[in-house]
């Protein structure tokens, strides 16, 4: 099983909805809603998505070593192996 | 004012400022509704009605390229993906917009 992470915000509408996509398809993951963590714990996420190549925009999920940044199914399932 | 008499006003707001730059509102009702509430409660809480979907630093230089509508700041990215990162606006040009998608900023 391949692992899943993902930094979100709480009140993100992209974020709901890969969170959603996950569990629809009974995938496992981990996630950090950014907004509701401390100051000290957002600067450290902030480094690590910099580090990763992102620019600050949610949903950020990172499978093994495949980073997605945004809502995108598609590649989800393609770093996934999911069959369509 | 209520969070809803405030998206309300938002929209309004909102429309005003991108219709000429390009811009209108989503037709996602869902979508639509959502990101109006999110950024009505950010300004009641932050003072400011910030993006719902990016990352806030307190950097004020950055943050405030975060405030809706953030086209200006944005320009190059959201051009090239016909939309805003949330979607709450979509390019004029565009006619279906559920085929449109996020691409971060480094692959545009």
């Amino acid at each position: 099983m391949k692992k899943v992470k993902m930094y979100t915000l709480s009140y993100c509408p992209w974020c709901m909805k890969t969170k959603e996509f996950f569990r629809e398809n009974k995938i496992p993951f981990e996630f950090v809603d950014y907004d509701l963590v401390s100051e000290e714990e957002q600067e450290k996420i902030q480094d690590e998505i910099q580090k990763l190549g992102g620019d600050g925009g949610f949903p950020f999920v990172i499978i093994d070593r495949s980073v997605i940044q945004g809502y995108n199914p598609e590649e989800y399932a393609k770093a996934l192996g999911l069959k369509k | 004012m209520s969070i809803e008499a405030r998206k309300q006003a938002l929209k309004y707001l909102f429309s005003q400022v991108a219709e000429p730059l390009g811009y209108r509102l989503t037709t996602n009702d869902w979508l639509l509704n959502f990101c109006l509430e999110q950024e009505a409660k950010n300004e009641e809480k932050l003072g400011i009605p910030y993006c719902p979907c990016q990352m806030l630093t307190r950097d004020r230089e950055h943050d405030m390229k975060l405030v809706c509508p953030c086209i200006p700041f944005h320009r190059k990215h959201y051009d090239a993906m016909k939309r805003c990162w949330c979607g709450l606006f979509v390019h004029k040009d565009v006619v279906d917009e559920s085929k449109l998608r996020q691409i971060p900023a480094k692959e545009v």
